[in-house]
């Protein structure tokens, strides 16, 4: 199976605005609303005598993977919740799904108010066909093991680099454990790259996965019958 | 040999296995590498995170799923090209909220175009349709369902199987009657001035039969009232009017999405 960028399944561009925010673009913003949001966070990171910066630095790293798990976590419930994944993957959404979920209730805990709002997604009928989730699964898998890997060595904090570090080899195995099923190899070469953020954030947007959050709500005056 | 000749060699045997414990052991293959280079390695410091015991999904029979319309669309009478047109389906409802559409199910064509059968907010009530995947967005789910008894007067809001709001409510005058059938709650309402609709009104696919040139295209809404001594009745133009304690209660328990069954 050849590598996959996701290119061919997405196409409109939320997540890079999701990814920008925790990355660049908007990142002073974000770095204000870590410094009030995160407090907690940020005390139970800083090791004594660090800088703020550092700790800000380490909440924006956890934003970054959380919205990651966003993606996961969303991809796999609703796949579940449609039931459209049959056969010998039948299990892949709700095994998988359980997980990422977790992933998002421990790092959302530790952000508290600093954490990103989950977008909404649209993933384009991909969790209702079978070949087309299993080559997303695989690309998602593939991308958080990446992912965390690309941030490692930046994080300041040993206690938040020991918690991302049991949460990639977690996203490792699932990529094996997809890879395997797809009848890729599981793992190919004898040392994984990691990804950078700006990569990460090009290979998501291409897939236009995240969309605008439907407009529920109005403030006008009603013209049902009465 | 004498006591001081043994507690010499005592001695000296002591001596000389220091020394050799001095010299060899930072060289012993036994040590330990932090050791060896006089460095003492801290504690593994605790994960930051917590990671909870994951949590399978729990299935109950109660969960249903709305999409959002992403563009203008032809809901079709089956899953085809081919097949005749029900109705259009736009990208807004008249409120100007996303319009959505309940999902009943779906199917692939031939051609391998997954197709996704849905319930319509169009007259004739009840109808559905179904519509290309591509023409829809972002998927939702609900655990709630909304039922009217026309005949009780009442509105009770089940999550699963259990009634989690019931409340009296005024139905529509018998010439101007409301709608049976199943429809789903479409967008809510709120912060307007009106005290005629109380404080919040949801709107639903359901539409009137008899009025159907009213503003807005006569859909049925459920809201507030500012005359609730005459609920329970039938006092309506087909709206489901609340109590306005009732449906700001509803306003907290029921989203968007969920399904509403009137008979």
């Amino acid at each position: 199976m050849p590598d996959l960028t996701l290119d061919e399944l997405d196409r409109d561009g939320a997540i890079r605005e999701t990814l920008e925010e925790v990355s660049g673009d908007t990142r002073a913003a974000f770095l204000g609303k870590a410094a009030v949001g995160g407090a907690a966070l940020l005390g139970a990171l800083a090791a004594p005598g660090r800088a703020d910066a550092a700790a800000a630095s380490d909440v924006a790293i956890l934003n970054y993977a959380l919205t990651l798990e966003y993606l996961q976590s969303s991809f796999y419930t609703e796949a579940e919740r449609l039931g459209a994944i049959k056969g010998k993957l039948a299990r892949i959404p709700r095994q998988l799904g359980s997980v990422e979920r977790a992933h998002v209730s421990a790092i959302k805990g530790a952000l508290g108010r600093a954490a990103v709002k989950r977008p909404a997604f649209d993933f384009k009928g991909v969790t209702e066909n079978q070949t087309k989730f299993l080559k997303t699964a695989v690309a998602f898998e593939d991308l958080g093991a990446a992912a965390y890997k690309g941030q490692a060595a930046r994080i300041k904090s040993p206690a938040l680099l020991a918690a991302a570090i049991s949460i990639h080899s977690v996203e490792a195995r699932h990529a094996a454990w997809m890879r395997f099923l797809a009848g890729a190899t599981p793992a190919a070469t004898a040392f994984d790259e990691g990804k950078s953020i700006p990569q990460v954030r090009s290979i998501v947007a291409s897939t236009h996965f995240i969309a605008a959050h439907p407009k529920k709500r109005a403030r006008r005056k009603p013209k049902y019958t009465g | 040999m004498t006591a001081l000749t043994r507690a010499f060699a005592v001695a000296s045997t002591a001596i000389v296995a220091a020394v050799i414990v001095v010299l060899v052991w930072p060289h012993s293959p036994a040590s330990s590498p932090a050791a060896a280079q006089g460095v003492t390695l801290p504690a593994s410091p605790r994960p930051a995170l917590q990671v909870p015991r994951p949590v399978l999904l729990s299935h109950s029979a109660g969960t249903s799923y709305w999409a959002s319309v992403r563009r203008g669309v032809l809901a079709r009478a089956a899953p085809s090209r081919r097949a005749w047109v029900v109705s259009p389906l736009t990208t807004a409802t008249p409120e100007g909220t996303t319009n959505i559409v309940l999902v009943l199910g779906r199917s692939t064509d031939r051609a391998g175009r997954l197709w996704v059968h849905v319930r319509l907010p169009v007259l004739p009530n009840g109808q559905t349709g179904w519509v290309p995947r591509e023409a829809l967005g972002v998927y939702g789910a609900v655990h709630t369902h909304l039922v009217v008894d026309l005949e009780g007067l009442t509105a009770t809001l089940l999550r699963g199987k259990r009634a989690v709001l019931r409340a009296p409510v005024g139905v529509g005058e018998p010439r101007w009657p409301t709608p049976t059938g199943e429809f789903y709650i479409r967008n809510v309402l709120t912060r307007f001035s009106s005290p005629f609709y109380g404080p919040v009104a949801f709107g639903t696919s359901a539409r009137s039969s008899v009025l159907t040139d009213w503003p807005g295209g006569g859909f049925i809404g459920i809201h507030g009232t500012d005359l609730p001594q005459l609920l329970p009745g039938r006092v309506s133009h087909g709206c489901i009017r609340l109590r306005n304690e009732d449906i700001l209660r509803l306003q907290k328990l029921m989203p968007v999405g969920t399904p509403v069954t009137i008979r």
